[in-house]
């Protein structure tokens, strides 16, 4: 079963939650996410049970695109390949076509994965489809619904952006078609819109909060007053929210913040108001185009003269993208390509060796995504969705890159470390080797981030039917 | 901050955030008012100034699965952002009379829908085409270090240096375009013509020849405007598309195949974008829409358009 701990803001948390049961309906929905943590899940990590009944044996009744017809399990790879995400749609698109590649014919992390074997997934071949998603929920869910009934996709992922993600769960939970969320980092993915159909091993604004606010503070003062700029969706708002809460925990205090609409180009004139504030600091809730727009044009604009910046969510495209303006600017990300460690440089190389570029963080959640389906598959020895959703709650694994992490039952939710990193300056960075920050700490679980299943965004979780009850 | 402080640093934001749409719509609104062409591959002459600017000032990386796929590697000429400036202009001139003589010239006498189909198709084509060999991912046009950073006005507020020399750029090209349509003879053709092209033909003037410079000299505007707008914004395949849209309300708003009107319009829009930013920011991206509507409703020939002698 998925640890916990008890740590930060609890007291803020426990006392929403009292507030939402009392309002009764939540109150319902928190009983049945309890029977969800309760039944199924035996999951963690110890191994398959081998019955080899493949895709499309008569064991389990049709379900979802369950049985797979032929030899072959389609995936679906569902990215934004145009507008504001376009870039980690990119690099994501490439790990997941290196995890396909890898899974038929070995290679990367599937020599290192026991359940792997590098000769298709329980028998059958991977192929798999390509979406675009436009950045858009609408557009991401009609290009899902297109791959699971014309591709008859047996599991689908995909993400960014969060509301793109949250689109697409909603779908895999009405038919019964498996969800690997890729890039989302709303709290609402694995909170107020959980699905059982959904798994998340990307963190959320809450865990970036509880990383960010301790060194944040230590770094740049104490009593400091901060204003917010942030996208104006589900995923921007959550930033925002878990940014005044972690960082007023802290004895800061948040003067203004102001919703910026998603795509938007010029961001000169929120950045004026946000200097005529007088705040000390800015957060620019901002990703992907976005993102490296606002904060090259901040710097341009010379807030750096009279703010410090933060940027809750980093990644190295949009680091990239904006050159030496992140010198010294805050932010988390949830890998990165230059850690120490064996699962961190096989996927590099491998990654490097078949598209001659550092992968991003974002890539390496898709190849995460994909292959930890895999391995759940094989462990189930079955396709039969429940199956797999049951292998995959509670599972627990070492060999991703970036320490312990456990893919938990109750939200299913991945409780993980996080990277709180410091942008370099132009001169230091290394654009080859993706180097453009420095990692100021690995926040672990469950010492520095992480939270209960009754707390948090988890405790506004209702997971749904598994679809054999 | 002071009322005046205020007031004044409003007026820059409003025009650093207009100028590029103006630049961009001047060649739209005066090829819809002369030759009636609705030309939304207009945009792709914005993209041709951002890409190849970005190629004569620094370097143009080409990442692109085509450009992989043969070698192509990294070409650039270094020459600097005012080469870039000089020559663009140059290149998309050029560009544009390719433009009218191969694409706009046999749809003049189709329907609008004809020729809206065609023009954007042209601009996706071109925007796929940058993504096939450039690569869809965003490159960085550096600012020129002599408007690199932020300039402070005293009381009214610190800007980019970078956006007061684009409101500088823009007012001296806008100035030029305008002083040669008002004061020469290839001008006076071409507003005669935006007024009754048919009595300019029944007078014995060929109007082909000034429409083709004019059709040039608004690509080369747009080119002009890749140059400036290129450093402000991420460069991606989509910017073209995306300063289609706000450049088109403004020809909405001013009013087709008038200079004085794409300046106007550009300012109001720039300036209700500003506003709404500052006190209603999730309205900011609709609130331009909203503001093309009721100058539809109050004049549909735009503020300062010109209503044709037949009509």
């Amino acid at each position: 079963m998925a640890a916990s701990n008890d740590n930060m803001a609890e007291n803020d948390t426990q006392s929403r939650r009292d507030v939402l049961k009392t309002a009764g309906a939540a109150g319902a929905a928190g009983i049945a996410g309890l029977a969800g943590c309760l039944e199924g899940g035996n999951g963690n990590g110890d191994g398959g049970n081998g019955n080899g009944n493949g895709g499309g044996s008569s064991e389990y009744p049709s379900l979802g695109n369950y049985p797979i017809e032929g030899d072959t399990a389609v995936l679906g790879f569902n990215v934004p390949q145009t507008g504001p995400y376009q870039e980690e749609g990119a690099d994501e698109l490439r790990a997941y076509e290196l995890a396909a590649d890898h899974l038929n014919n070995g290679g990367g992390w599937v020599d290192m994965w026991d359940d792997l074997s590098g000769d298709g997934v329980n028998g059958y071949e991977i192929d798999y489809v390509t979406g675009d998603t436009a950045t858009d929920a609408d557009t991401a869910r009609e290009s899902a619904s297109r791959m699971i009934e014309r591709d008859n996709v047996i599991m689908f992922s995909g993400g960014s952006s969060s509301a793109t993600a949250i689109a697409q769960q909603g779908l895999a939970q009405q038919e019964n078609v498996l969800f690997m969320c890729c890039l989302t980092h709303s709290n609402d993915t694995t909170g107020g819109d959980c699905v059982r159909y959904g798994f998340r091993e990307m963190f959320n604004a809450y865990m970036t909060g509880q990383a960010l606010a301790p060194i944040v503070t230590e770094e740049f003062g104490d009593g400091l007053d901060f204003y917010q700029l942030y996208a104006d969706y589900t995923w921007g708002q959550t930033v925002q929210q878990s940014m005044r809460q972690f960082f007023e925990a802290e004895g800061w205090n948040e003067i203004n913040s102001v919703p910026t609409p998603l795509g938007t180009d010029d961001y000169s004139t929120f950045l004026q108001d946000a200097r005529d504030s007088g705040a000390d600091v800015l957060f620019l809730d901002h990703y992907g185009l976005d993102g490296s727009n606002s904060v090259s044009q901040a710097v341009d604009q010379g807030i750096k003269e009279d703010m410090e910046i933060v940027v809750p969510l980093y990644n190295v495209p949009m680091a990239g993208s904006a050159g030496g303006s992140i010198e010294g600017v805050f932010g988390t990300d949830g890998w990165d390509a230059n850690l120490d460690n064996e699962p961190t440089q096989v996927f590099a190389e491998a990654f490097e060796e078949e598209y001659g570029s550092t992968p991003s963080s974002p890539a390496r959640l898709a190849y995460s995504a994909t292959l930890n389906y895999a391995a759940a598959v094989e462990r189930a020895g079955t396709f039969y969705p429940p199956e797999v959703i049951r292998e995959l709650e509670g599972y627990e694994w070492s060999n991703g890159g970036i320490g312990e992490e456990i893919m938990r039952e109750c939200d299913h939710q991945t409780m993980r470390d996080i990277l709180v990193v410091r942008g370099l300056s132009e001169d230091e960075q290394d654009p080859d080797s993706g180097r453009y920050w420095e990692v100021v700490e690995q926040s672990s679980y469950p010492d520095a981030v992480g939270y209960d299943c009754d707390s948090g965004p988890a405790s506004e979780c209702e997971l749904g039917e598994y679809g054999d009850e | 901050m002071s009322v005046v402080g205020s007031v004044v640093g409003f007026a820059i934001q409003t025009l650093a955030v207009s100028s590029i749409y103006i630049l961009v719509a001047i060649g739209l609104s005066i090829t819809l008012g002369t030759l009636k062409f609705v030309n939304f591959a207009h945009a792709a002459m914005y993209l041709a100034g951002v890409y190849i600017g970005l190629g004569i000032a620094l370097e143009l990386q080409f990442t692109g699965d085509i450009a992989r796929s043969i070698g192509l590697g990294n070409v650039g000429l270094d020459l600097g952002f005012l080469a870039a400036l000089a020559i663009i202009p140059i290149i998309t001139f050029g560009l544009g009379l390719l433009m009218e003589r191969f694409v706009a010239r046999p749809f003049y006498d189709r329907p609008d829908t004809d020729q809206i189909l065609v023009t954007f198709g042209i601009l996706l084509i071109v925007q796929e085409l940058i993504r096939a060999f450039v690569g869809g991912r965003s490159l960085t046009f550096s600012r020129p270090e002599w408007a690199a950073g932020a300039i402070s006005l005293g009381p009214l507020g610190t800007y980019s240096s970078w956006r007061l020399a684009i409101i500088g750029i823009t007012a001296v090209l806008v100035l030029a375009v305008y002083l040669y349509i008002e004061y020469t003879d290839v001008g006076l053709a071409v507003r005669a013509g935006t007024e009754d092209a048919e009595m300019v033909n029944l007078l014995g003037i060929r109007a082909t020849r000034p429409f083709l410079v004019i059709f040039g000299i608004g690509s080369g505007l747009a080119g002009a405007a890749g140059v400036v707008g290129g450093p402000v914004f991420s460069v991606v395949p989509e910017i073209g598309v995306g300063v289609l849209v706000p450049a088109f309300l403004v020809v909405v708003v001013g009013g087709v195949g008038s200079i004085v009107g794409s300046v106007v319009g550009g300012l109001l829009i720039g300036a209700v974008e500003v506003g709404l930013q500052m006190n209603a920011p999730t309205w900011s991206s609709v609130g331009i829409y909203a503001l093309a509507a009721v100058v539809l409703l109050v004049r549909p020939a735009g503020l300062m358009g010109v209503v044709e002698v037949d009509e």
